[in-house]
């Protein structure tokens, strides 16, 4: 790849991009002129609806002791009025305020029907006449007199909201009402303060203004950073694709020295560019208008609020502000790669915004997800490639960098995989004729279908190999909905799904499933390799698990599920079936056969190493532990490896059976004191199974030798790989 | 210099399997000469240039470019090939100017010696009256010339017109055959596409007739003429496509 073609592509795209009056339009002018216009008409808004005061009926409201001529003669001085004399409002004093007071509109009537029928009541507040009816018994002012308790019941709509909000006001006002009622009697009575009150909690917040700001930004901001950053990828992207198909302008640009990798570097970049700039924009001018509404609202408040108010919209730090530009650029990264890939795929302009619809519909949720009260960075949040970018942006918000730090790598090395596999997708579309020179066809289900049946290749496509991988997560996930944790449907789901899902596809999709499947003899010495590597490598698979453990402790629950789990499996026979045996043949069938398979077909070898690993480790989050992602990647690589050097499934399976087999059988032997002094040599801490220091450094040494070995380059067999089938 | 060797090109099909689109074609055309391709809509003249373009990738057979190999040697081919079709448009928001730069630069030629080049084949096409118009504001016949600008800005060995005047009023394609012309004293090598006979014998050569893909006939105009006994081009023509049709019909009944 030459950097200079890259740059003189990107300087054409942005050029280009800068003079369309759309993209700037979507990119400056629309975030510029939205959030002002959105805070002045969410403004107006706010004062009409606040302005708008609800209608309360009082029926019966004679009986009110206040207005009972014949008020009982000790209480008469006492009484504690609930409307004001003349009727239209509840008495101000049972509110913070005089305008509040005056949002509730009160009308009396007598109690006499219609009002007093409950069907007629009905009606009547469906049809709006009232938000909230107040019913006063008849004999309030003697129960009140006698001390008894009297219920006072208020009517309203639940269905409709501002007959809730109604609802809510006066039930408070009634409890303020009560409150002095209760007040008046202990002063009457001479009694102390606390005779009614024995105890009131107060709070006391402990947050400082800046971090209440914070907490405020750090809800909306990474919401609207990844959201905007998607949009803003999107539209350039689709212009810079499907859009040169449509003018004719591709073909130019293909025939042109430059590669396909510079040409979708270019554009890339320049998707990005916008895509940040997108977000950027979007930001600054929401903080701003943000602000000046808070300003503003701030200025309508009493004293005590004002402090408050101001301190939930301070503005947000540099470090903050800092770390959300920083981690904007992987994330711009991804989506523009994605969007680049997605928007290649589109013959037309028209096509490309159907694609959109999809891309929003997983990103929302996942986004959606973080902002949701109580979801936190957890191993397997940070994981998700926006969810986590979305949450560690909150984390950091808020100032909790201990925590941000611990799951930075978690967050960012999936993204930035993630991104580049993007990447390499789109490079990989834009090599496509068929992609390149899509005509528009009709689409026959049937005919395709047939095709697909009849027309067979000997190895699966990388696509395939894709459906293979979410068939088996989907068929793993029925399999456990129904048969629930236990040894049969652990049995199931490897049977069935693991095993099962790859060995059909390979029958039906190939025609040579044991060439697809990798069922050739392998060599002597990759059998070797198989049976030693797992053993060298064992101290260091423990290390590795104990590390993990620390940085990422298990659930509780996850902990008795696995410990249940062991009960079931009486025999250590049974274990070794169910936990080694089993799971080393349908994991290496699926990972290390279909899989491999067909992403051999248009994949370097690294690559099909590499995206293999990450499946083969993904699964295992998915169907069991977090922690196993680690491991399990890690594992998957070496696998690959030396699946990629042997041709063959073979070794695969005895890696897998020794590597599952040495983990029961050093637990059980850990356990059994028939084994103390064995155990003494090989572990420094026998509960953790971690070994001696002496292991880990040999095991270390070894299996970096034995790794060397596979992976290093032998003419004769690069001629053998090299001859491998179209 | 371009030799074409038994070259094929398929396409795969869900509903009818792989479909040739170009079959076992196979010429060669020197420095100094005008090769023209004749066909009809759909023959597969436009495959075969883009195969030869590189952004096509052949299904069997090979070809050379400057002694470059198509599948092998991509970019050496296209630094020295000029490919223009109906296909290669312009940019609408950039300018004349502009667009031949870009190329010019994605040539790696630098930018002094670009410049100059440039000037002189703006003078030469007439283009500086709208050198900083944009694309999408230029007539078809500016926006041509924007394009043969942009195919000989590098000073290629090799030029390939696909169907060039397909679109053009008769004044401005009577220009661009002389523009043809002058690049081929240059000694160039030029594959020239049309579906119009009367250019195509006025301004090439040899000829190779082309129908379903196959290459039906390759020569000199006049020589062709003679060996089938045709009047003109025209007849010629049509004498080959309906001996091929009854060839394919008679392997079709079969």
């Amino acid at each position: 790849m030459r950097w200079k073609n890259v740059r003189t592509i990107f300087k054409r795209e942005l050029k280009d991009q800068l003079r369309d009056r759309r993209t700037i339009f979507m990119v400056f002018v629309f975030p510029v002129l939205l959030y002002p216009i959105m805070g002045l008409s969410l403004g107006q808004l706010a004062t009409a609806f606040q302005a708008k005061a609800r209608k309360v009926v009082v029926v019966g409201a004679e009986f009110l002791p206040e207005r009972q001529e014949h008020a009982g003669e000790g209480a008469s001085s006492e009484t504690v009025p609930l409307l004001t004399p003349e009727g239209k409002t509840f008495d101000p004093r049972l509110f913070d305020s005089l305008t509040e007071a005056l949002l509730l509109e009160v009308e009396c009537v007598p109690a006499k029907p219609p009002w007093t029928d409950a069907a007629e009541r009905r009606t009547l507040l469906r049809e709006g006449r009232a938000d909230a009816v107040v019913l006063i018994p008849a004999d309030l002012a003697g129960s009140l007199d006698a001390m008894d308790r009297t219920e006072i019941p208020i009517a309203y709509n639940s269905a409709s909201e501002p007959s809730q909000l109604t609802e809510q006001r006066v039930a408070r006002v009634l409890d303020r009402w009560k409150e002095r009622i209760v007040e008046v009697r202990r002063v009457r009575e001479g009694k102390p303060e606390g005779y009614d009150e024995p105890v009131r909690s107060t709070a006391e917040d402990v947050a400082t203004r800046t971090e209440m700001g914070n907490s405020t930004w750090a809800r909306i901001f990474p919401f609207l950073l990844v959201i905007m950053s998607l949009t803003g990828a999107f539209y350039p992207a689709v212009d810079l694709c499907a859009g040169e198909k449509e003018r004719g302008t591709m073909e130019t640009v293909l025939i042109s020295p430059a590669t396909r990798t510079e040409i979708v570097m270019g554009k890339f970049l320049t998707v990005m560019a916008a895509s940040m700039a997108t977000a950027l924009l979007n930001l600054l001018s929401m903080g701003v208008t943000g602000f000046g509404l808070a300003v503003q609202a701030v200025g309508g408040l009493g004293d005590g609020m004002k402090s408050r108010g101001a301190a939930l919209l301070q503005a947000p730090s540099l470090e903050s502000l800092f770390w959300i530009a920083l981690l904007l650029v992987p994330l711009a990264a991804f989506f523009s790669a994605l969007c680049l890939a997605l928007a290649v795929l589109a013959r037309s302009m028209k096509e490309g915004q159907y694609y959109m619809t999809p891309l929003y519909l997983v990103a929302l949720p996942l986004v959606m997800y973080s902002v949701m009260p109580g979801v936190e960075l957890t191993v397997f949040t940070s994981l998700l490639p926006i969810t986590g970018v979305s949450l560690l942006l909150k984390t950091l918000m808020l100032g909790d960098y201990a925590t941000a730090r611990r799951f930075f790598l978690p967050v960012f090395v999936p993204l930035v995989l993630c991104g580049l596999l993007s990447l390499r997708w789109a490079i990989d579309q834009f090599k496509s004729e068929s992609v390149l020179f899509r005509e528009s066809e009709r689409f026959d289900v049937r005919a395709w279908l047939r095709h697909t049946v009849t027309h067979k290749l000997s190895r699966p496509s990388p696509a395939q190999a894709l459906l293979c991988f979410v068939l088996m997560l989907v068929a793993a996930w029925f399999i456990s909905m129904s048969a629930g944790f236990d040894v049969m449907a652990l049995v199931a789901m490897h049977v069935g799904a693991i095993l099962g899902v790859p060995l059909l596809l390979a029958f039906l999709l190939t025609s040579d499933p044991a060439g697809t499947l990798r069922l050739r003899p392998a060599r002597t010495r990759y059998l070797l390799l198989g049976l030693i590597l797992p053993i060298t490598l064992f101290p260091q698979v423990c290390e590795l698990r104990v590390l993990v453990e620390w940085l990422f402790p298990t659930p509780d629950i996850l902990k008795q599920a696995t410990g249940a789990l062991e009960k079931m499996l009486s025999s250590a026979w049974l274990a070794w079936l169910v936990l080694a045996a089993l799971p080393s043949i349908s994991e290496e069938v699926a990972f290390r056969g279909f899989i491999f398979s067909g992403l051999e077909r248009s994949y370097r070898p690294v690559w099909v190493i590499v995206i293999s690993a990450l499946m083969f480790g993904f699964m295992h989050v998915l169907l069991s532990l977090f922690a196993q992602l680690f491991n399990a990647t890690l594992l998957g690589l070496i696998l690959g490896l030396l699946a990629y050097r042997s041709r063959s499934l073979f070794p695969g399976i005895l890696f897998h059976l020794v590597n599952n087999s040495l983990s029961l059988l050093v637990g059980i032997m850990a356990a059994n004191p028939a084994f103390e002094g064995l155990s003494r040599i090989l572990f420094r801490d026998k509960a953790r199974l971690m070994f001696q220091p002496v292991w880990v450094a040999l095991g270390a040494v070894l299996s970096a030798c034995l790794i060397l070995v596979l992976a290093k380059k032998r003419p004769a067999e690069c001629m053998a790989a090299s001859g491998r089938p179209e | 210099m371009i030799e074409v060797e038994h070259l094929s090109k398929s396409f795969l099909d869900y509903r009818r399997g792989w479909v040739p689109a170009v079959f076992d074609v196979s010429f060669r055309c020197q420095p100094g000469e005008i090769f023209g391709l004749l066909g009809p809509n759909g023959a597969g003249k436009t495959t075969t240039l883009r195969m030869l373009s590189t952004v096509l990738r052949p299904t069997g057979g090979r070809a050379t470019v400057a002694g470059y190999d198509v599948v092998d040697q991509p970019e050496q081919v296209r630094e020295r090939i000029g490919f223009m079709s109906g296909g290669t448009g312009i940019y609408d928001r950039m300018s004349a100017w502009e667009l031949v730069e870009y190329f010019g630069r994605l040539y790696g030629i630098a930018d002094g010696p670009l410049h100059e080049r440039m000037e002189q084949i703006f003078e030469w096409l007439q283009m500086n009256s709208f050198r900083d118009m944009l694309g999408s504001k230029m007539s078809t016949g500016m926006k041509q010339k924007v394009s043969i600008a942009r195919t000989i800005v590098h000073d290629p060995p090799v030029l390939i017109f696909d169907e060039p005047t397909s679109g053009l009023d008769v004044m401005v394609a009577r220009s661009l055959r002389k523009v043809i012309q002058d690049l081929r004293t240059r000694q160039k090598t030029i594959i020239f596409s049309s579906h119009d006979m009367a250019e195509v014998h006025k301004l090439c050569d040899r000829v190779a007739i082309i129908h379903q893909g196959r290459l039906q006939a390759v020569g000199r105009p006049s020589e062709l003429l003679e060996q089938y006994g045709q009047a003109d081009l025209e007849d010629l023509f049509f004498f080959l496509v309906d001996q091929a049709d009854k060839v394919s019909g008679e392997s079709a009944a079969i």
